[in-house]
């Protein structure tokens, strides 16, 4: 082989490597530089929205005495409308509900604003779309008096303790957040639901809940 | 797509070309597409092996960091595992190319062409959870866009990009059943490569020596000077201007990103359903230039030689049904591509697609060409090429005084042809094939060499004088070697004596037939 070929296979073979290392990196855009971001992230139980009635003591007594619930109801999970809000200004009101085709799974939540940076007030509500003011607990008091023994014993109390505990598990009817914040260029504010208080909960610069 | 394959063949031969005037036709990469590929695959589990044995899923980014970190092997083992990586794309998808421009991508070759894009797909999903894996800020931009796509899909109840919105730490399980993707979709791909060769005989996996460790030491080299980039750690609750993208790996990430994710969805699906379709949509009538081959079995006699030289195994050796003491020769139409290497196998010139046996080659040089060109003189210098040879190099040797006899494909010749045109009185018979390894029909040259040269059955007449016939390749990019090779066999033949002319001789065309047990050794 010539010199003068070796000496352009090799510039060719040196440039198509380096054409082959600067395209494994290249430096792609992605946000831009004033850029910050509020992003909603939470999961949750939806609210039953249901209709109760009391099981009457004859119509349990028909029943096997496994099946003797006092209170019986049937209905779906609530839908909720979020609605986000920049300076008063509306930038994203959409419905959300329960996860899977169905929507009878929790409530998966996640939502990404691009927001300018500085100082903004953001408001974040989530509301139930359904009224109901069906009670179970009220239709538990209004039913039969406890009638269990043996195996069955108490099991009225137990149905009470388990709708106050799905109730509690389940998102309040209404969750807001009013705040004031200074967004840094190039960080994301992030709205979570804390189960255990109840409400929404901000964290800003990189701050873990 | 006949169109498509129109547009793509001139800047396929453009590269072809290049390439061969960089490195010869005995180095062009192009023309060990798919095993470069495969030794990329080797290279990259070499080098993932003592990655993996650093890899951390509780901690991946500051794990990778350190190896990154390390200015001896860590680094350059990282950096030589990227490139490998997309060293392996560039190269299954100009293999795929060239098998499409080529028209290599229906009928027999199916199989081949789907679970070839199988492979590549899988080749994509392994480089996506790679860079994941390495959870730096283009790991995590992976990560998002396929967390997004993902979630369009009706089947997770929970968003998969809820684990990397930030309300907590990614989960290590995440980053286990990556890393399990990682190495397992690698196996499956040794799986998969079996199935891709399954339909040849004597498949070629990896690329001639001195190619493939010039690669990997080029490799090395470029790994060490240019050490890949690690981005900074993934963090979700900060916005990074840009991220440090392989473009080559991850190609389709500013599409996808640009699109909504249904679109995004759709696109890809139909570009995949598209490329599934090829071999349905550029399949060809199984007649003419197409139709498989056929045995005449009156002339067969049972010398197990066109299936040994069959690239495809479309051809095996049956009982005879005429009560000779011999086998027959069975052909497999839906394996044979009608290469014809068989006709050139033949001695006693029974078998070969129709229209393009020895007998069919022979026939129609004493029907046409060789009266014609015994009217017109002597004979020239006859110049055997391949129909898929580059039209400047046939018009050059045109233009040199040699008569351009075209076949369509060297391996089809069967060597009768040769030795009917010297024993008419051309000087000499120069054959002119692809470079070996861009054979269409995969082992063409190969055996026409070693059935002109080394006594490979159907070989040339020992009354043939071998200076006369010259084997020749003829590559785009390498017109300048090729007429040089050209001029000095010319010089050569002028050397000899005037060869004599026997105008009534016959070729052999009946052999002896071989009884069972020397055909089953």
């Amino acid at each position: 082989m010539k010199p003068a070929r070796v000496l352009v296979t090799g510039i060719a073979t040196a440039a198509g490597l380096a054409l082959l290392a600067y395209l494994s990196a290249v430096p792609l855009p992605y946000h831009a530089d004033a850029a910050a971001g509020l992003r909603l992230s939470w999961s949750a139980r939806p609210e039953r929205i249901e209709v109760c009635r009391a099981v009457s003591a004859e119509e349990q007594a028909r029943r096997e005495e496994h099946m003797r619930q006092r209170v019986e109801c049937e209905g779906s999970f609530a839908t909720y409308t979020l609605r986000v809000e920049l300076d008063d200004r509306v930038v994203g009101e959409t419905l959300v509900r329960g996860g899977g085709l169905r929507h009878d799974r929790p409530l998966y939540l996640l939502r990404d604003y691009a927001i300018p940076s500085g100082m903004h007030r953001v408001r974040v509500a989530l509301t139930r779309r359904e009224t109901t003011d069906n009670d179970a607990a009220a239709f538990a008091k209004a039913a039969v008096p406890e009638a269990d023994t043996g195996l069955f014993a108490g099991r009225a109390q137990r149905e009470v303790t388990e709708r106050a505990r799905r109730a509690r598990a389940a998102i309040p009817a209404r969750l807001e957040l009013d705040t004031a914040l200074a967004f840094a260029p190039g960080r994301v504010a992030l709205v979570t639901f804390n189960a255990e208080r109840r409400r929404l909960e901000l964290h800003a610069e990189g701050e873990r809940r | 797509m006949r169109r498509l394959r129109r547009l793509l063949r001139p800047l396929l031969t453009g590269l072809d070309g290049l390439l061969t005037r960089l490195y010869g036709w005995e180095g062009n990469p192009i023309h060990q597409t798919g095993t470069v590929a495969v030794a990329m695959l080797l290279l990259l589990l070499g080098t993932g092996l003592y990655l993996v044995l650093f890899y951390r899923v509780g901690s991946p980014a500051a794990s990778v960091a350190r190896l990154a970190a390390d200015p001896w092997l860590g680094s350059w083992l990282r950096t030589l595992h990227r490139y490998g990586s997309d060293l392996f794309i560039i190269a299954a998808v100009l293999h795929a190319l060239r098998i499409f421009v080529q028209d290599r991508s229906w009928g027999p070759r199916t199989l081949a062409w789907v679970s070839g894009l199988f492979l590549f797909g899988a080749g994509l999903i392994c480089a996506w959870t790679g860079y994941v894996m390495a959870w730096d800020s283009f790991g995590e931009r992976l990560a998002l866009e396929g967390g997004r796509l993902l979630d369009a899909l009706p089947i997770l109840s929970e968003p998969v990009s809820r684990s990397f919105a930030g309300d907590g730490p990614v989960p290590s399980a995440f980053f286990f059943v990556n890393l399990f993707v990682h190495i397992a979709l690698p196996l499956g791909l040794g799986a998969g490569l079996w199935l891709h060769v399954s339909r040849l005989a004597r498949p070629v996996l990896l690329p001639p020596r001195r190619l493939m460790w010039g690669m990997i030491a080029a490799l090395t080299v470029v790994s060490v000077l240019l050490p890949a980039t690690l981005g900074p750690a993934a963090n979700p609750l900060s916005l990074a201007p840009a991220t440090p993208t392989d473009l080559v790996a991850a190609w389709w990430l500013p599409f996808s990103e640009r699109l909504p994710a249904g679109l995004a969805w759709g696109l890809g699906l139909g570009g995949a359903l598209l490329a599934l379709l090829v071999p349905r949509l550029t399949r060809r009538r199984r007649e003419a230039a197409w139709a498989p081959s056929t045995v005449d079995p009156r002339l067969c006699t049972g010398c197990n030689q066109c299936p040994q030289d069959c690239p495809w195994e479309a051809i095996r050796m049956v009982a005879r049904e005429d009560g000779r003491p011999t086998l027959v020769a069975q052909v497999n139409p839906a394996r044979c591509v009608s290469c014809g290497i068989c006709a050139g196998s033949c001695a006693p010139m029974g078998v070969g697609p129709p229209e393009r046996s020895g007998r069919d080659q022979l026939t129609r040089l004493r029907s046409g060409e060789l009266p014609a060109l015994r009217a017109a003189g002597a004979l020239p210098i006859i110049a055997v090429c391949c129909a898929k040879a580059p039209a400047a190099h046939l018009q050059a040797l045109g233009a040199r005084g040699a008569h351009i006899h075209q076949v369509p494909c060297v391996g089809n010749l069967h060597s009768s042809v040769i030795e009917l045109f010297i024993r008419n009185g051309a000087p000499g018979v120069m054959v002119g094939g692809c470079p070996p390894r861009d054979c269409v029909g995969r082992e063409g040259p190969k055996w026409l060499r070693e059935r002109l040269f080394n006594d490979r059955e159907a070989e040339l007449q020992p009354r043939v004088d071998r200076r006369r016939v010259r084997l020749l390749t003829l590559a785009p990019g390498d017109l300048t070697g090729a007429l040089a090779a050209f001029e000095q066999f010319a010089a050569e033949v002028a050397g000899l004596a005037a060869p004599e002319s026997e105008p009534e001789a016959e070729p052999d065309t009946v052999c002896d037939p071989v009884p069972l047990e020397e055909a089953a050794t």
